[in-house]
């Protein structure tokens, strides 16, 4: 949308936003916005509307994503619902029953070959959030002594998940590794590395859940930045006022995107044994 | 703030994955399938369909991996996702009805905030952008989705919707302006303010 020669066009301003302007160009617009201050408010609800559009949640897929044992022959089009169930269900009869019943240690993982620990499609439980309960607010406290920077690794049960670079590193860890089921659980989860400084979880693209058997109820964790400046999330959480299904092995899983940009997930997972 | 290239560090898993090896996949399923599934939430709306899509994404990709030459695999994943979305669409399935559910898999679920009603105001600023982006027409919509939401950048979207780089920078500026004109609408969640410059 031109308008008088010298202004710099709405394309130009957005794609200033987003620096993709080459840099001459990003020069005279930079200028001419300087002295200008119609287009300076134009700038600015551009990257107003840039970080609205930002700032939404990343969610957690409802399910895992599955590949089937064997490629499909040949493609044609059908309900991908029925794909997704289809896939799900070769894949539990490919890898999952042999993953049954739930390791007693501590599963998830340290990868120091460089991998991404986790993996979607190793194991059977796909998550249903429909279990989501509130409970009560965790008793955490930026003093608490959880939020040292080293506080996952001093915990009970321990899980590491190490990106292939070695630059990121997500330790989660719980006081204990098994509870009465109304008992509270202290969580600790440590994102070293991380190009953000927020200690909002949204930001962080971190997510927490408790599940058992396809169902999971899914845990807010509130974030603090240790003395060392690492992001650490967690808190305490009374488990009697989550309505879990009942007694039994759960598995604490937590996900990091890190908000990089790079799409890269971190994920790690441990046992809890609740009596 | 979005470094959106795709790292080679993707090269050794595609090229195991080519040769069938599904552990090398299901890395790469790991690595996308929170941007690939939020890419097509943004798009179609609804929680379920945006699974659906991501998980059939993932099983052309499975299928056609060893047909993927030198394009990166994450433009290449998108690209079958941005196709299925308009699949969606062309097929009339549920387009631009909104998901009856809040957020339902947001992290935060299940637990008092510390500041209920600086939540409640993010929900509702993050429920009148979903509704604005919604609103958009489909190509408008997906340029955005794949700068804002997803942090390609427009050489990557370009590659992806394989349209030229001209039509994502037109794109990317009309959709925002056309989101930013319904934000506008409700001043007292988007004011005008200097501050928001925190690129």
């Amino acid at each position: 949308m031109p308008t008088e020669p010298g202004k710099p066009t709405l394309e130009e301003l957005s794609a200033f936003v987003d620096n993709e302007l080459d840099p001459a160009e990003q020069a005279r617009v930079a200028e001419h916005v300087a002295g200008c201050q119609e287009c300076q408010a134009r700038l600015d609800g551009l990257r107003q509307t840039a970080h609205a559009v930002r700032a939404l949640p990343m969610e957690t897929p409802p399910r895992r994503f599955t590949i089937p044992a064997q490629r499909r022959q040949a493609w044609r089009w059908a309900p991908v619902g029925w794909i997704g169930s289809a896939a799900v269900a070769l894949l539990l009869i490919a890898v999952g029953i042999q993953h049954l019943p739930l390791p007693a240690g501590p599963a998830a993982t340290s990868s120091s070959s460089g991998t991404i620990s986790g993996g979607l499609g190793q194991g059977p439980t796909t998550l249903s959030h429909k279990a989501a309960a509130p409970v009560a607010a965790p008793a955490i406290s930026s003093n608490d002594q959880l939020f040292n920077g080293q506080a996952a690794t001093a915990s009970a049960s321990v899980a590491t998940a190490v990106d292939p670079a070695n630059r990121h590193r997500m330790i989660v860890g719980t006081d204990r590794a098994s509870y009465s089921i109304t008992a509270q659980m202290r969580v600790t989860i440590e994102l070293q590395g991380s190009p953000s400084t927020s200690t909002n979880s949204g930001d962080q693209g971190l997510t927490l859940t408790l599940v058992r058997n396809g169902t999971g109820v899914a845990l807010d964790p509130v974030g603090a930045i240790s003395n060392n400046g690492t992001p650490v999330f967690g808190g305490t959480y009374d488990l009697g006022g989550l309505g879990l299904p009942g007694t039994g092995d759960y598995r604490l899983e937590a996900t990091w995107m890190i908000p990089d940009g790079s799409g890269r997930v971190l994920q790690a997972s441990i046992p809890v044994a609740l009596n | 703030m979005f470094p959106s290239k795709s790292l080679n560090d993707d090269r050794d898993l595609v090229d195991r994955a080519r040769r069938g090896d599904r552990e090398a996949f299901t890395q790469l399923i790991v690595q996308y399938q929170v941007p690939l599934y939020n890419m097509a939430l943004r798009m179609v709306g609804r929680p379920d369909d945006a699974a659906d899509i991501a998980q059939e994404a993932f099983l052309r990709a499975w299928e056609k991996i060893r047909t993927l030459r030198e394009a990166p695999f994450k433009s290449w994943l998108f690209q079958i996702a941005a196709n299925l979305c308009y699949d969606h669409f062309r097929r009339g399935r549920r387009y631009g009805v909104m998901p009856d559910e809040e957020t339902h898999n947001v992290i935060g679920l299940g637990i008092a905030t510390p500041d209920p009603q600086e939540r409640a105001e993010a929900n509702e600023r993050h429920r009148l952008v979903r509704e604005s982006i919604q609103a958009l027409e489909h190509d408008m919509r997906i340029a955005i989705v794949l700068r804002d939401v997803n942090g390609m950048a427009y050489e990557e979207i370009a590659s992806v919707l394989r349209v030229p780089l001209g039509t994502v920078k037109s794109r990317i500026a009309r959709a925002r302006a056309q989101v930013q004109e319904r934000l506008q609408q409700h001043p007292e969640l988007f004011p005008s303010r200097e501050d928001a410059h925190a690129d």
